[in-house]
């Protein structure tokens, strides 16, 4: 390195320096005070005795950490395929040169400005049984049966994929836009000089072309699905008797409730474990294929 | 084209966080922008009321803060849900508010947790009347011989009707009173002949099948039945103690009213409303209600104590407290401040009747004030009788515990047998691990 860029690399750092400071305090330093929480025995207030390993094997012994670490997981089974397929359909869809364009981009886009508090309200709105929107119209096209979408087990994961989907869809179709976007025209006048119907310039030309983004896309669904909590504490509480309880609301119950912020850690901790192994696995995953 | 519609989208979202961040956020603790008078000492109080309760809240601190000039009281309202939390750790960082509310049940985790200031050394030099206390909710704030709070209140659960729909199914005496006989059967017939005489599009009682009102409802019949705790009163070392056959027997006799009487429909969302709207004939909930419903044109109720069909009087009941927080560094000034408006609160009970709750100072439920307002005396006898929540330093977790395990009751996911089962032993592994 000369001396000149040297000196060019010193001027960036004041201006690094604060998201740098700021990155240490509430980024950094938590990782590590949390894997120390997970050690102690260590309530809302302070922090209590040593434990050492005792809270993991508490961890691995305890059946709400495995039922709220299943019912987290069927929740990412269920949205990421969907997410990601519906993000494209929608994108593509979106893409096309219609008067609708830009209509169709705010559309499917709009929701995912909502916060969460508003979502949760509307969808316990119009899901009432007896009264509300979504029964009403049931009934009035001849279905009697009164459904419960909030209270049964079954209605409620179908409530809570199906708003998800709505609310989160826009941010996956943003980017699949902007990728779509990105492919040069010159590909698809070439295809079509050279006779390629529609759907062979989607699967030779679009869908190779998409296979980077949609990667990262994937990855960033199944980590967001994972961290699944707010929609679901607002709509049904992780009801109907805990069937809909993600592992989130388990640390936060535990954490907060039940003052015990060492074992919420450790938990924290396994769930960091894990979607660890999930980014390297991607990534692995990408690397070999690029190669 | 494209990157002007990106550019668009994504000014809108960098103007809804804008908008989120400058919405004016008043639950910051201290420095709200509050008008402190000149030369007065500046108590932060931090409440967890909602609605009518906030209002009558209010009410009674602006009502001090004219009455006087040497003390202000910076009033602040905190989100119900988060309210705990909030207050465990921001006194343990030395940040929290002055003077703030508990329920009767949270306290034992405070003092044990060493949050709460003693009051007894404050209270030699503010006169605080500790024998005008109903001492059933008095005793429920002392620990090791010590004042910890001032009790504000008992609301229990109770029973409302509708005087219109009850007396057109001719169930309503002269009096005004139940045809009722007040027994499971008596309870059991009064609300099915409701349902046999009733419009069909009304329902004999409004009532939700989870959740909170449903755990207060199987623990007042539980009471009712001659049960007492569900851990023993040890406040750092309780055990388990739940009666198990009259838990069942609870547990059995409500979700019957569900699943074999059909009295109460099920899952109703909203199930206030549905009185409120004229929709059912009666509803059993906590007495907040009554303040809800005297606001609600052509609603005629009357409220009542929930029916003790089973051997004993019970119902579910808590209590709102004043606390002062400890810190290490505080200012007794402050402190005292806080106790004198403590005491002024409490005296001015009849304001905070309003919302529906009963005064803890006896000498304000014998009051003239408190007795002309309609309803409450009705119900005041309940404070007499009401069994709290078990009050230990597990009880936040505890409760979440058995409210989870009793819905599956109510969803008729499981036996009350099975439900209790788990109970036992997720509460066991809370109070010993």
């Amino acid at each position: 390195m000369n001396k000149k860029s040297w000196l060019r690399d010193m001027k960036a750092i004041p201006f690094l320096l604060p998201f740098f400071i700021a990155y240490v305090i509430f980024t950094i330093f938590p990782i590590f005070k949390g894997l120390e929480m997970s050690l102690y025995d260590w309530s809302l207030v302070r922090k209590l005795d040593f434990v050492g390993l005792e809270n993991y094997q508490e961890m691995f012994t305890d059946p709400h950490f495995w039922h709220t670490l299943w019912n987290t997981t069927l929740f990412v089974i269920l949205t990421t395929p969907t997410m990601v397929f519906l993000a494209l359909g929608l994108a593509l869809f979106a893409n096309m040169r219609t008067k609708l364009q830009t209509f169709l981009r705010s559309a499917y886009f709009l929701p995912s400005i909502l916060s969460v508090a508003v979502i949760s309200f509307v969808v316990i709105f119009m899901l009432q049984p007896y009264s509300g929107f979504v029964n009403t119209v049931l009934h009035s096209i001849g279905i009697e049966t009164e459904l419960y979408w909030l209270t049964d087990k079954v209605l409620a994961w179908i409530t809570i994929v199906v708003v998800t989907l709505w609310w989160t869809v826009g941010f996956n179709m943003v980017l699949f836009l902007a990728a779509l976007q990105d492919i040069p025209e010159s590909l698809y006048e070439a295809s079509e000089i050279d006779g390629a119907s529609r759907w062979e310039q989607f699967r030779h030309i679009t869908l190779p072309q998409l296979m980077p983004i949609g990667r990262v896309i994937v990855l960033l669904q199944i980590l967001a699905s994972y961290k699944v909590f707010a929609q679901i504490l607002l709509i049904t509480g992780g009801g109907p008797g805990g069937a809909t309880r993600p592992l989130i609301q388990y640390i936060y119950e535990v954490g907060f409730r039940q003052n015990n912020l060492g074992y919420a850690a450790t938990m924290s901790y396994a769930l960091f474990f894990i979607l660890l192994i999930l980014s390297i696995i991607q990534l692995k995953a990408q690397r070999t294929e690029e190669r | 084209m494209v990157k002007k519609w990106l550019t668009v989208l994504l000014g809108l979202v960098l103007a809804s966080f804008v908008l989120a961040a400058c919405s004016d956020d008043k639950t910051g603790g201290k420095g709200s922008d509050v008008e402190i008078p000149e030369g007065a000492t500046e108590v932060v109080m931090w409440n967890l009321f909602g609605g009518g309760d906030a209002e009558y809240m209010q009410e009674i601190v602006d009502k001090f803060n004219e009455s006087q000039s040497d003390i202000f009281i910076n009033n602040i309202q905190q989100e119900y849900e988060e309210y705990y939390t909030k207050l465990l750790t921001s006194i343990a960082s030395g940040k929290g508010p002055d003077l703030a509310i508990s329920h009767i049940h949270v306290l034992p985790e405070l003092v044990n947790q060493g949050l709460l200031q003693d009051l007894d050394p404050l209270a030699k030099d503010v006169d605080v009347s500790w024998d005008e206390y109903t001492p059933n909710i008095l005793e429920a704030t002392i620990y090791d011989d010590k004042h910890y709070a001032v009790p504000i209140d008992t609301h229990a659960q109770i029973f409302y009707y509708n005087n219109k729909l009850v007396k057109d199914a001719g169930l309503l005496k002269d009096d005004g009173t139940l045809k009722m006989e007040e027994t499971p059967e008596g309870f059991r017939n009064f609300l099915t002949s409701l349902k046999k005489k009733l419009p069909e599009n009304k329902y004999p009682m409004a009532f939700s099948t989870a959740g909170l009102d449903t755990y207060r409802l199987w623990w007042t019949f539980y009471t009712q039945l001659g049960g007492e705790h569900i851990l023993t009163d040890d406040l750092e070392n309780p055990e388990y103690a739940l009666d198990l056959d009259k838990a069942i027997k609870a547990a059995e006799y409500l979700k019957s009213l569900y699943y074999e009487d059909k009295v109460i429909p099920l899952n109703l969302q909203d199930f206030y409303s549905e009185f409120q709207s004229q929709n059912a004939a009666t509803i059993s909930t906590g007495v907040w209600a009554t303040g809800i419903w005297e606001t609600t044109d052509d609603l005629e109720f009357t409220a009542m104590p929930v029916p003790n069909i089973f051997d004993q009087k019970g119902a579910w009941g808590n209590s709102h407290t004043f606390v002062i927080p400890y810190y290490e560094d505080a200012d007794p000034e402050i402190q005292k401040a806080a106790l004198e408006f403590m005491e002024f609160a409490t005296d001015e009970g009849a304001i905070w009747a309003k919302a529906g709750h009963v005064p803890a100072k006896e000498t304000v439920v014998n009051s003239e004030e408190f007795k002309e307002l309609p309803y409450r005396s009705d119900y005041a006898q309940v404070a007499e009788y009401v069994n709290f929540e078990d009050r230990n330093i597990y009880s936040r977790g505890l409760r979440d515990i058995v409210m989870r395990n009793l819905d599956m009751i109510w969803t008729d996911e499981v036996s009350p047998e099975e439900a209790f089962k788990a109970i036992e032993k997720e509460v066991k592994d809370l109070i010993g691990g």
